[in-house]
C-alpha cells in the first residue's frame, strides 16, 4: 500500500531522512515509532506529497506521489496531530469544504459519516465550541469522507485524556476490523502501538533500525528465565557445559546460539538440579524500543542500511 | 468541482470577521467625510475653484463630486491595506492555522488549489470596490442632492465636469478600473503568502513594495520613469475622470497590470509548489 524507496530528505545540512526502505503491505495495522525529530512526519509528508525527496521514490496506492500525486491520494485519508480547522465554521461545513478538495460529496455522505465517528447532532456548532475528543472524531470524519482505503495517522492520541486514547484505540480497531482499511499510525504512545499494530517501524536519527511483525518484538533472542535451587552453581554447570552464553539478575541466562532451553533442563537434571521454572523472556515493546534507542541491534528482521549521508 | 472549491474558498473568506475590517472601515471613513462636507467649510475650497472657473459652483457640491473626492484618499490608503490583508492571509495563514496541511493531505493539485484561492481573492478585490462606490455615493446622497459631477485631480491635470447621467457613468468606469488596482495589490500579498512566510510579513512586504513605488513615483529625479513604477500603473482609475478618457494610456496601464498580475502569479505559483508543507 505505501512503499518507501531509498528515501532521503535532507533540510539544509540536516538529514531528516537517510535512505529509508518502508513497505506497508495492505490490510496491515502498521505502526510508524521514533523520538521526536527522527523523521516520522517528514515520513508521512512524503507519503502525502507534502514534502519533496531530496532522493529516493514513494509510491502510495501504486502511485508514484510525486509524479501522480492526485492518483495515489485518491482513497486516502489522513489525520494529523492537534486536526487543524476552519474554527469559526461549522463542523458540517468544515467537512464539505475539505471533501470537495477530493471529490464532490453528497449530504447523505457526510451524514453518514458524521453518525459512524459519533458528531450527529453537533455538526452545526462552530468547531471552535467543539472539545478535543470531538475535533479528534471530526478529523477522523474528514479522513473517512473519500472511502479511503488506506488511513495515515500522525500521533492521533497527542492531547487525548485517558478516556479519549481509550476511545481512540477502539475506533482504529474498529476501521481495521469494519472498514477492512490499511492503517499506517505514527506515534510515540508505546503502548497503543502495541496494542493496536500488526508490524512496526522504528526510525532512529532518519534511519529505519527496525522493520518487522509486532510478534518478532517480544521474542528476546536467547534470554530465558531460570528458576533453580541454586542459581549460581545452575550457571558454573551450564556454562562449562557451553550451555549457556552469560547469566544476569540472578535468575535470566542467555542460550548458547542452537541451543533450545529443554537441553538445558535435561542436563539440570543429570546433575540433580531441581527446575521449578525455565521460561523464554518475552520482552515489551518498550523494552524493545529502548534497546533500539540505545543502538543494540534487534534480534528479529533488520532494518535498512543505507549508505550514511556526508 | 473548480467551481466547488471556489464556492469554498468564498465560504472561508465570507466566515472570517477580519474579511468585514474593510467594509466596516469604509462605512464609517465615508460617513465621517460626507458629514464632515455637509457640517463643516470643507466644500469652501471646491466652491472657490468652481467659482475661480466660471462656474456656479452650487450644482457641484453633489453627490457625485462628494462620493468622488471620498475615493481619492480611501483609494491610496484603506483599499491597499484591506486587500493586502487578505491577499496576505489566503495562503499563509492556512499554513500557519495548519489546514494548509488537512488540504494537501487531499489529491487536489497545488497549482488547483492556488488558482482557486487567487479567484476568491479577486473576487473579494470586487466585492470590496463595489462595497466602496456603491457605499460612498449612499452616504452622499444623503446629504447631498443628486446633481452633476466635478472632479479635479491636479496631479493627472485632470480638471472635469459632468452632468449627472455622465457623471455616473465616469463614477462606476473609475469603479471598474480600481478593481485593477485592488486586484493587483491583493496579488502582490498573495504571492507572497505562497512563501513560507507569517501572513502579517506577507501583507506587509506587499505594502512595503507599493509604499516604496509610491515614494520613488514622486521624486522629481524619477519623474521621466514614472511609467515604470507600478503605483503609477494603479492610478489608471483616476483617468477614468477626465474629460476626454486617454484610452491609449488605460489600455498600456492595464496590459502592464495584467503582466504584473501574471507574474505575481507565476512567482508564488513556483515557490509554494517547490516548497515543503510541515507543521
Amino acid at each position: 500500500m505505501i512503499e518507501l524507496h531509498g528515501v532521503t530528505k535532507r533540510f539544509g545540512a540536516r538529514y531528516a531522512l537517510a535512505g529509508v526502505e518502508l513497505t506497508v503491505p495492505r490490510g496491515e495495522v502498521f505502526g510508524l515509532l521514533g523520538h521526536n525529530g527522527a523523521g516520522k512526519s517528514t515520513a508521512i509528508g512524503l507519503m502525502l506529497g507534502q514534502v519533496w525527496p531530496t532522493r529516493g521514490a514513494v509510491r502510495v496506492c501504486g502511485w508514484d506521489v510525486m509524479r501522480h500525486r492526485q492518483k495515489a491520494l485518491e482513497r486516502v485519508g489522513a489525520i494529523f496531530e492537534t486536526p487543524a480547522f476552519y474554527d469559526y465554521l461549522s463542523g458540517w461545513a468544515n467537512l464539505e469544504i475539505l471533501s470537495h478538495y477530493t471529490a464532490r460529496t453528497s449530504r447523505g455522505r457526510i451524514g453518514e459519516v458524521l453518525a459512524w465517528v459519533g458528531l450527529s447532532g453537533r455538526e452545526g456548532n462552530a468547531v471552535r465550541t467543539y472539545s478535543h475528543g470531538m475535533r479528534a472524531r471530526l478529523a477522523l470524519a474528514q479522513a473517512l469522507l473519500p472511502r479511503p482505503e488506506l488511513l495515515i495517522l500522525d500521533e492521533p492520541g497527542d492531547g487525548l485524556d485517558p478516556e479519549g486514547l481509550h476511545e481512540l484505540r477502539l475506533t482504529i480497531l474498529r476501521l481495521h476490523r469494519e472498514l477492512g482499511l490499511t492503517l499506517l499510525l505514527s506515534s510515540h504512545l508505546l503502548n497503543e502501538v502495541e496494542q493496536l499494530c500488526t508490524r512496526i517501524a522504528v526510525l532512529r536519527q532518519g534511519r529505519k533500525v527496525f522493520e518487522g511483525r509486532l510478534a518478532e518484538v517480544g521474542a528476546a533472542g536467547n534470554l530465558v528465565r531460570l528458576r533453580v535451587g541454586d542459581f549460581a552453581a545452575a550457571v558454573r554447570e551450564l556454562q562449562a557445559s557451553r550451555l549457556i552464553a552469560g547469566a544476569r539478575d540472578g535468575r535470566w541466562v542467555s542460550l548458547a546460539p542452537g541451543v533450545g532451553s529443554e537441553v538445558v533442563v535435561r542436563r539440570l537434571v543429570e546433575l540433580g538440579m531441581p527446575v521449578f521454572e525455565i521460561a523464554r523472556a518475552e520482552r515489551t515493546l518498550e523494552e524493545f524500543y529502548l534497546d533500539l534507542m540505545k543502538g543494540n541491534a534487534p534480534g528479529s528482521s533488520a532494518g535498512n542500511d543505507p549508505a550514511r549521508p556526508a | 468541482m473548480f467551481f466547488l472549491q471556489l464556492r469554498n474558498e468564498l465560504w472561508k473568506l465570507a466566515g472570517k470577521k477580519r474579511t468585514y475590517i474593510g467594509f466596516v472601515m469604509f462605512l464609517l471613513a465615508q460617513n465621517i467625510i460626507a458629514l464632515v462636507f455637509r457640517f463643516t467649510h470643507a466644500s469652501r475650497p471646491l466652491r472657490r475653484m468652481l467659482e475661480g472657473n466660471g462656474y456656479a459652483a452650487e450644482p457641484f457640491v453633489s453627490a457625485l463630486t462628494i462620493a468622488s473626492i471620498m475615493l481619492i484618499p480611501l483609494a491610496a490608503f484603506l483599499l491597499p491595506l484591506y486587500v493586502a490583508l487578505i491577499g496576505g492571509d489566503l495562503v499563509a495563514k492556512e499554513a500557519e492555522d495548519g489546514t494548509l496541511r488537512m488540504i494537501l493531505a487531499r489529491p487536489i493539485s497545488r497549482w488547483r488549489l492556488l488558482l482557486v484561492k487567487w479567484l476568491a481573492g479577486g473576487l473579494f478585490s470586487v466585492a470590496l470596490v463595489a462595497a466602496l462606490g456603491g457605499f460612498g455615493l449612499a452616504f452622499a446622497r444623503l446629504y447631498f442632492p443628486w446633481s452633476s459631477l466635478f472632479v479635479w485631480m491636479p496631479e493627472q491635470g485632470i480638471f472635469s465636469i459632468f452632468a449627472p447621467g455622465a457623471g455616473l457613468w465616469h463614477y462606476t468606469a473609475a469603479h471598474l478600473m480600481l478593481v485593477t488596482e485592488a486586484g493587483s495589490i491583493m496579488g502582490l500579498a498573495f504571492m507572497f503568502s505562497c512563501f513560507n512566510v507569517k501572513p502579517a510579513a506577507a501583507t506587509i512586504l506587499a505594502l512595503s513594495l507599493v509604499f516604496v513605488s509610491f515614494i520613488l513615483e514622486h521624486i522629481p529625479y524619477f519623474k521621466e520613469y514614472q511609467n515604470w513604477f507600478f503605483t503609477y500603473h494603479l492610478h489608471l482609475w483616476q483617468l477614468m475622470f477626465a474629460s476626454q478618457t486617454p484610452w491609449w494610456r488605460v489600455g498600456e496601464s492595464l496590459s502592464l497590470l495584467l503582466g504584473f498580475n501574471a507574474t505575481f502569479l507565476a512567482v508564488g505559483a513556483t515557490a509554494f509548489q517547490v516548497r515543503d508543507i510541515k507543521s
